[in-house]
């Protein structure tokens, strides 16, 4: 993923949060992450902890949705000679809704380690749908299916079948405060051929992750 | 036989003017005793003694009256209708009682009415109305055909109310207006009644008095009468809604999330899975378990809403109306004391 792609996402988002309307309504705020991270094998363990920050506009009925958050993932197998890493990663979506409790959507992951070989880099573009109701006053559940198109990795390859799902939790606490939960979990079917005359070797990548947190709505 | 019967009906008839005050002229006071003992002779003597001094206008219509009840007894009908057509001329409003007169009696008295000139009866309702929006009615009885014209003065102020030619009940309407469309100042006017035939002419006259006042305003409306204002919010029953949703969204993750999970990574520990999906079943259960809020009522606020642009539209209408009716006038009519009869 270049970084015009991330400018013009980021843009957007910021874009409809700023134009005026009484239909206009931006929640942002901070985020506790927990996160589970497993490549190639059973073998290749973490789980981490970290932070990050949510932003969602929604205008008429589009809405945009950008998260950025950061994970230092430890291992958590019994692999003594893994080492931990950090990851940050950006996720945003640009969602049309077709009903009061469907939208489509598009958007953009990216995830990158620090150090750079401590994990695989992986940027996509999302396609899906989220379905969402409202079960009381201000508390909306939501849930959304992607499909992660034309994925890149750091470290080649490809993937014929990678899936992002994920679960939503926004209530209204009081005024204009909300309490968020989130839940992601990734799963990318990626294959690699390092030499490049053996058949694919399959190196699949999952990763879930929960984000709670405060938000503030304006 | 004859004389019999009618002393019969005379006897068991009140006598003339019972009830009246007792006459001045003593001739008359005879006449009447007399009439009372059926000596209908002597009754006609004294009774034509007495008018022949001087009498007040009552006594003299209660001599003629006497005379025609006396006449009457004695089977002469000529004379009878001659007396009674002198009692009418002196007080065209006298009414004989059919229930207490014999049949005789009161044939003969319409048959003189008949062939007599006067306006009886003349009556001017009270009225209140605004003024150009209310009539005074009139009404009055022409004996005879007589070309009648009705006319409303005050001082100098003379207003034509009607002419035409009429016999019968005559009932009228004026609007208590001038001749230029002003209303008729304030204060005593005589109505005046007068009716013509050949050389026979009569008139009659009553005495209303005007006032002016102001129009009532009308006062404006809080509410429209037989239309309340319903709740806008209402309360959804309580249901399982929210903790069934946020159950089924919990386990399509948890489904999708088995699906999904690769063989080759083994089973991870669904940390994550359990931290959001227990917070979002928590947060179902609350909302079923919370009593629900009021929402809006959308019909209802439909509803107010149109009954207030209806009240809102009815309270500029009562402004309009009471702008013009503080311009307005409303006049007050009331008939006073009858004077005299006619002539």
């Amino acid at each position: 993923m270049t970084r015009p792609a991330w400018g013009l996402a980021i843009g957007a988002a910021c874009a409809l949060g700023t134009q005026p309307g009484s239909a206009q309504r931006v929640t942002i705020g901070p985020q506790f992450v927990l996160a589970s991270y497993r490549e190639v094998s059973s073998g290749l363990q973490y789980q981490g902890a970290g932070f990050g920050g949510a932003a969602v506009a929604r205008w008429r009925r589009f809405s945009a949705e950008a998260v950025v958050t950061r994970v230092t993932f430890n291992p958590s197998g019994s692999t003594a000679t893994l080492k931990s890493f950090d990851a940050t990663q950006i996720d945003a979506w640009l969602a049309y809704d077709i009903a009061p409790y469907a939208s489509l959507e598009a958007g953009l992951t990216h995830r990158s380690p620090s150090p750079e070989f401590g994990a695989q880099s992986v940027g996509a573009v999302r396609v899906g749908a989220r379905a969402s109701s409202e079960i009381g006053p201000g508390a909306t559940v939501s849930f959304r299916a992607d499909y992660l198109a034309a994925p890149q990795f750091s470290g080649g390859g490809h993937a014929s079948l990678s899936l992002d799902l994920g679960l939503g939790l926004d209530v209204r606490l009081a005024g204009r405060l909300h309490a968020i939960a989130a839940y992601a979990f990734q799963h990318i079917d990626r294959k690699d051929n390092p030499g490049g005359t053996a058949p694919d070797t399959p190196a699949p990548i999952q990763q879930s992750l929960a984000r709670l947190g405060l938000g503030v709505g304006f | 036989m004859r004389h019999c019967g009618w002393l019969l009906v005379l006897v068991v008839c009140l006598a003339p003017g019972a009830g009246a005050q007792t006459p001045q002229n003593a001739d008359l006071r005879l006449a009447l005793q007399a009439y009372d003992n059926l000596d209908f002779t002597r009754a006609i003597t004294l009774a034509r003694r007495a008018l022949g001094v001087r009498m007040s206008g009552a006594d003299q219509a209660r001599a003629y009256e006497l005379l025609g009840f006396a006449y009457s007894a004695t089977d002469s009908q000529v004379k009878a209708v001659d007396a009674f057509k002198q009692t009418i001329l002196l007080d065209p409003d006298r009414e004989l009682d059919p229930s207490k007169i014999s049949p005789k009696i009161t044939s003969l008295f319409y048959s003189a009415l008949g062939q007599v000139l006067v306006v009886r009866q003349l009556r001017v309702d009270s009225a209140r109305f605004v003024g150009g929006q209310g009539t005074v009615p009139i009404r009055f009885t022409v004996t005879s055909p007589a070309r009648v014209r009705t006319r409303a003065v005050s001082g100098r102020t003379t207003v034509l109310i009607d002419s035409s030619v009429a016999t019968g009940t005559v009932n009228l309407r004026w609007p208590a207006q001038l001749a230029n469309g002003d209303l008729v100042p304030a204060g005593d006017w005589l109505i005046i009644v007068e009716a013509g035939a050949a050389q026979n002419s009569f008139s009659a006259s009553q005495a209303v008095r005007i006032a002016y006042g102001s129009v009532d305003t009308l006062p404006h409306l809080t509410s429209l009468p037989g239309y309340q204002e319903l709740p806008e919010t209402e309360v959804a029953p309580q249901t399982w809604r929210p903790a069934g949703l946020a159950f089924l969204y919990t386990s399509g993750a948890l489904i999708g999330t088995l699906g999904l999970e690769s063989t080759t990574l083994g089973s991870g520990s669904k940390r994550e899975l359990s931290v959001v999906g227990a917070a979002a079943l928590v947060a179902g259960v609350v909302m079923t378990l919370r009593k629900p809020a009021p929402r809006p009522a959308e019909g209802n606020i439909l509803y107010n809403r149109l009954l207030h642009e209806q009240l809102a539209r009815r309270n500029q209408e009562i402004a309009q109306q009471n702008v013009t009716r503080r311009k307005q006038v409303e006049l007050s009519v009331a008939a006073l004391p009858k004077p005299s009869g006619g002539r």
